[in-house]
């Protein structure tokens, strides 16, 4: 929940919810699930027989607070700036007990836990604006992200299967799991209450059985189901043989929507026959043989009975989403039925790349998770630890103090776990965490512009097991994502359709209702129970009497299966579920997915799944057949339930949907379907689709303004656009999050025409004037966080503080040993200067790299120090104005890069109006590309900068009602829309102007388009890129250039470099490259043994007088080596090499191999 | 180490308030108690030629 609806940037609050909910959820009911789930540990004292009973009571998660004397309230930026956690204190009340006396409290710490910004127990949650500006942050601040040692790291979302539905799967690894495996498997994922999920697998086998598999601590078990179903309940052959059977009736068999065929009594047969041969009837016998061979797997267990065991298995493990044995049964009664209809082909497998059958992973539930099982496992730990203790010391188990003692030992290691997470976003479990990834769960929030910060949120990622997976069909843009993945917004190559973006109205469904109270789910259930029952469901105690599809469907709820309902009643029952989502006192919640499959020859599973559960993808929708009212009719779906229904899109051919089925529902509005950023584009309907996705990648690589909080944070590295202008042609998107707090571009008058030649593929030319007066205009700030005391090496008692030593250099730095502020600092000039208490001794670091800085601040961070300037933030502020080679592009994929300021006079310039252009781009680049929208926005920014108005440029914004079609021929056209405003004012109707040649002052043959584009500048810049060398650092070993810009080395001549040298015939050039201006050496090679390695010099003082005259790499005589194993200088020859070859010979040598140089002139006897 | 260092200027990043500290001085806002400091920009000149 946004702190309140009626704030300032609300649009933007509700892009982050689920976010800031799910971490609310963890903070308000997770934490104490977990808690209650965790079972005590019991220690027995071995020789006196006692007890010990340790157990976790009641946590206590604070708000962030500043450490130290002061024990005031810590915000954020405090943490940016002094590169700290933005964290809470993590306690729990533990309760020891001996021989079931008195439960003594004791509060332990159990370290810190990050707390999320905006969330319940931060402390700008429900700051209005100015407050927040009061507390160094932007006005717009959202939250949603942690402040990890003064990063921004946030969750990514990742797509998992969602809870508590079976869905029928066809995979070829299940036949690996043993002999007579089939490839075909109803899988469901149980979610218990605490978040944690176990997966339920069950497989069918080919001689028609079937088994239960689950897995305990990373490894697979299998069960035969009906061991699995006669432990449920005590239930007899019959029941379960009629409970499975009842699918099938000979009236309906050839019937649409049929499941069921007789073959599955023969199933039924063999599933029970199974038990037999095991020679176990009853319930007990069931749950004494599960007991028994799961004793060893599960190791918690010393004294209890098997079927103690057995049912404990069953409750941790099978199906843990419900509580009662009887649905645990009837749920796995219909996951048969499924299994074997997708076996008999009555209905196919569901796909498990569809969104439909998907939800998203969140962080709130997955540090829920994460953090039982760091509890579970410190409560193990602790056990350990003591019996360890008491074998020690005999007779000190009483000892209340010293286990007090032990369990804080490693306390602060479950609080640090969680940070890690974070930190790093990877789970260290061997365990129980059932999930099918264990890293990249976090990424950092890059705030290089405000689309690309706000793009992290809104990013689902598929799974990253999928990123290295050759197949494609994971990838695949699916019908069922429609208005809940955005499909232009994506990265092109690796990630591409794999990462992909929330669209703008997408929400998750929550804990939360509309007030911002958690949800009492089963008060949830029980009202939508009553209300299926007064809609014609029976209800479910047993199955015997039960009939199935196409006769009765199935309802379930929440993965239970409640009843059945008649197949007539369906529809009317779905009508009025979906028409009380929307009466907000009917009980029912409006995120309910009322997801109805019909009955179909061989379709999808029929039945009616209704789900109440968070964590699923929801978006709204009018529900047309509800009321026609504007507000009261917007209903959440799902994506599950939106393939069954009729929804119809106002984009002019309503989506090329037919009359046969009346729609029931109706689009928002169509750019509902696009994400935050796609959505920015003007008239994105008038492109190539290609191009609106390039620019959804470039909008997230724009330098733009970054911010008005500028000055109080301590990014590594920042862009700011200084001059950045709001664009006049925008869409309905840009007002609604408010992104003129955070311009990226710059209206600029581009004309297309063919000048000079220097705007050939893709470059353009530059008004040099245009960029003197601050077009485009930027800096780069760079932050370096200088700890004093993380250098200082643990023995050492060192106090290194800043200071200046004398006046020695009092020119560069201050009497404090950091640089004035505003000061220009050139390469190898002093930047600080520290001093040494213990050794006396000053120590100047210098500025590295090639490029100068200025000094933008500095701050002094005195946090945990006892005097002395020991941290500090020296933020440099570099100048980037537009120059030759900094990438530029339009909002419509065209990207380009600058060959050239040309100098105003020498620009063309407008007959009439006298201007010239800033910023001239080639023809070409628009034939090939089909960038309509950016020609459009030419024309539509002209007439709006005439006007004085913002022009509206929102794609789908008027589609063409089809009855109005046959009145007026047709819509009128865009153009003929923005047309008129341009000849109102004198200009030409299609935007194009009279032009004369700047550099010969004749008119140009053809009149050229010219109108102001909203242009962006991209982040790539040559200053930061260019590489050059001619001499300069080599590598220590093999005495090659060295690679990498920063160090000064080189560009890699390759193999495909030489290739085409090599081709050309160039051989000197090659030996030039490869050679002389690389590890040119000239070796002393002993001619009799052949030996590169042997030559020692006689005469050692001489041997290094290089020719300084001749430009000839130097030579010298080879009189004064010998060879060491010949012991003599007789054969010794100098040979031109490279010095690798040498080193080759060298390591070859070591391996007990000689090389054997054989030169032409050999003196071999 | 400087014999007789020039304090120098700070600004809180609380309250704005300034604070001139030698050396070994605790890095702390006289005022309001605040960690964390600004330096203030300095007087001297740092461009001559303004082209």
């Amino acid at each position: 929940m946004a702190p309140n609806k009626n704030t300032a940037f609300a649009a933007l609050h509700e892009l982050v919810k689920h976010h800031i909910e799910s971490f609310d959820y963890f903070v308000d009911e997770g934490l104490e699930k977990a808690i209650a789930e965790i079972k005590p540990v019991r220690i027995v004292d071995k020789t006196s027989g006692s007890t010990l009973k340790i157990s976790l009571k009641d946590p206590f998660l604070l708000p962030p607070k500043q450490e130290g004397r002061m024990n005031g309230a810590m915000f954020p930026s405090e943490c940016r700036q002094t590169k700290t956690t933005y964290r809470g204190d993590f306690k729990i009340d533990v309760g020891f007990q001996y021989d079931g006396g008195v439960d003594i409290r004791d509060r332990i710490n159990f370290g810190h836990i990050p707390i999320m910004l905006m969330s319940k127990l931060c402390h700008l949650r429900g700051f209005d604006p100015q407050k927040l500006v009061k507390h160094k942050e932007e006005a717009s601040e959202v939250g949603g992200y942690f402040i990890c040692s003064g990063l921004e790291r946030l969750s990514r979302l990742c797509m998992i299967q969602k809870r508590n539905h079976p869905i029928s799967v066809v995979r070829r690894s299940f036949r690996g799991r043993g002999a007579g495996f089939s490839d075909k498997a109803v899988v469901i994922r149980c979610v218990r209450g605490d978040q944690s999920s176990v997966n339920l697998t069950l497989h069918y086998l080919q001689n028609g059985s079937a088994r239960v598999g689950f897995r305990i601590a990373g490894r697979e078990y299998l069960l035969p189901v009906a061991l699995v179903l006669k432990a449920l309940i005590e239930t007899s052959d019959r029941e379960i043989y009629v409970s499975l059977t009842c699918c099938y009736n000979e009236k309906y068999q050839k019937d649409k929507g049929a499941v069921g065929t007789q073959l599955i009594g023969e199933r039924a047969q063999i599933i029970l026959n199974e038990l037999q041969g095991l020679s176990l009837l009853t319930r007990d016998q069931c749950l004494k043989h599960i007991g028994i061979h799961f004793r060893p797997a599960l190791s918690k267990f010393e004294t209890e009975s098997d079927a103690f065991v057995g049912e404990a298995v069953l409750n941790e493990y099978i199906m843990v989403h419900l509580n009662n044995n009887r649905d645990k049964f009837n749920l796995l009664i219909f996951m048969l039925q499924k299994l074997f209809a997708l076996v008999d082909q009555t209905a196919t497998p569901d796909n498990v790349d569809a969104l439909q059958n998907m939800e998203v992973l969140l962080i709130g539930h997955l540090i829920t998770v994460y953090l039982k099982e760091k509890l579970e496992e410190w409560l193990q730990k602790t056990k350990s630890n003591i019996t360890e203790e008491m074998q020690k010391k005999g007779n000190e188990f009483k000892d209340l103090e010293l286990v007090k003692k032990i369990s804080r030992r490693h306390a602060a290691y479950v609080g640090r776990s969680i940070e890690n997470l974070i930190k790093v976003g990877r789970l260290a479990t061997l365990t129980a965490i059932d999930l099918p990834q264990r890293e990249g769960f976090t990424i950092e929030a890059e705030r290089l512009n405000y689309l690309r910060f706000i793009s992290h949120f809104r990013s689902v990622h598929r799974g990253s097991s999928f990123a290295k997976l050759r197949i494609t069909t994971v990838r695949k843009l699916l019908p069922e994502s429609w208005g809940f993945l955005c499909p232009v917004h994506t990265p092109d190559g690796t990630p591409c359709g794999l990462l992909n973006h929330m669209t703008a109205t997408c929400r998750v469904a929550s804990f939360y209702d509309l007030n911002g109270q958690i949800k009492d789910f089963l008060k949830v259930r029980k009202s939508i129970l009553s209300l299926l029952i007064g809609l014609g469901m029976t209800s479910l105690k047993q199955w015997l009497e039960h009939a199935g599809p196409p006769e009765v469907l199935h309802v379930l709820l929440d993965g239970c299966v409640v009843g059945s309902i008649a197949y007539a009643k369906v529809e009317k029952a779905v009508l009025h579920l979906r028409n009380m989502k929307l009466v907000s006192s009917s009980g029912i919640p409006d995120d309910l997915e009322v997801g109805y499959i019909p009955v179909s020859e061989g379709g999808a599973y029929p039945g009616l799944y209704l789900f109440t559960s968070p964590s699923r993808l929801i978006r709204p929708v009018k529900n047309i057949s509800f009321s026609t009212d504007e507000n009261s009719n917007i209903e959440f779906i799902g994506p599950f339930e939106q393939a069954f229904m009729e929804i119809s899109c106002p984009d002019g051919g309503n989506g090329g949907r037919r009359d046969l089925f009346p729609a029931t529902h109706e689009e928002i509005h169509p750019t509902g379907i696009l994400s935050v950023v796609a959505n920015l584009t003007p008239w994105s309907d008038h492109n190539q689709s290609p191009r609106n996705m390039y620019q959804c990648q470039m909008a997230k690589q724009t330098m733009g303004f970054s911010g008005q909080a500028i000055q109080f944070r301590a990014d590594n590295k920042t862009y700011h656009l200084q001059t950045p202008q709001s664009p006049i042609v925008r869409t309905a998107s840009y007002n609604k999050f408010f992104l003129d707090e955070f311009p990226v571009g710059t209206n600029a008058i581009v004309a297309v025409l063919a000048y000079t030649g220097y705007d050939m593929e893709d470059a353009m030319i530059l008004n040099k004037s245009a960029v003197e007066r601050g077009l485009f205009r930027g800096h780069i700030y760079q932050t370096e966080n200088i700890d004093l005391e993380c250098n200082k090496i643990m023995s050492e008692k060192s106090a290194e503080i800043f200071s200046r030593r004398k006046d020695a250099y009092k020119s560069f730095v201050d009497s404090d040993g950091l640089p004035f502020i505003g000061q220009m600092i050139h390469p190898n000039q002093m930047k600080y200067c520290t001093f040494n208490n213990v050794s006396s001794q000053s120590k100047a670091t210098l500025l590295r790299g090639s490029e100068s800085m200025i000094v933008d601040y500095v701050a002094v961070d005195g946090s945990g120090s006892k005097g002395g300037i020991r941290k500090v933030n020296i933020r440099s502020r570099r100048v980037r104005n537009p120059m030759i080679g900094d990438k530029f592009s339009s909002r419509h994929g065209q990207k380009g890069v600058c060959s050239q300021l040309w100098s105003d006079v020498d620009m063309p310039f407008s007959s009439v109006t006298g201007m010239r252009p800033d910023l001239i781009i080639n023809p070409h680049a628009f034939p090939s590309r089909m960038t309509i929208g950016m020609l459009l926005e030419s024309i539509a920014a002209k007439g709006g900068s005439l006007h004085g108005k913002y022009v509206d440029a929102t794609p789908f914004s008027n589609p063409t009602p089809e009855n109005n079609s046959e009145k007026s021929s047709g819509r009128i056209s865009l153009v003929d829309e923005l047309g008129p405003v341009l000849a109102s004012h004198g200009f030409n109707y299609h935007g194009v102007e009279v032009l004369y040649s700047g550099v010969l002052g004749t008119e140009m043959t053809c009149e050229i388009f010219m109108g102001p584009v909203y242009y962006q500048r991209l982040r790539h810049m040559v200053s930061d890129k260019f590489q050059v060398r001619s001499t300069g650092p080599v590598d220590q070993i093999t005495r090659q250039p060295i690679g990498g810009r920063k160090r000064g080395g080189g560009i890699r001549f390759g193999e495909m470099e030489r290739d085409s040298i090599l081709a050309h015939g160039a051989s000197y050039l090659l030996h030039d490259r490869l050679h002389s201006c690389s590890d040119y050496h000239i070796a002393d090679v002993c001619s009799k043994c052949g030996s590169l390695l042997t030559a020692t010099f006689v005469n050692a003082r001489k041997r290094l007088v290089t020719d300084a005259k001749s430009s000839l790499p130097p030579t010298r005589s080879s009189s004064k080596v010998t060879c060491g194993s010949c012991k003599s200088s007789k054969g010794m020859e100098t040979v031109a090499m490279p010095y690798v070859f040498r080193y080759l010979a060298a390591e070859l040598a070591s391996m007990n191999v000689r090389m054997d140089l054989r030169l032409s002139n050999e003196v071999r006897t | 180490m400087d014999s007789q260092p020039e304090p120098v200027s700070y600004i809180c990043g609380d309250c704005g308030g300034e604070n001139t500290l030698k050396p070994a001085d605790v890095i702390q806002c006289r005022e309001c108690g605040y960690r964390i400091l600004y330096k203030k920009r300095t007087r001297r000149i740092v461009q001559y030629e303004a082209r």
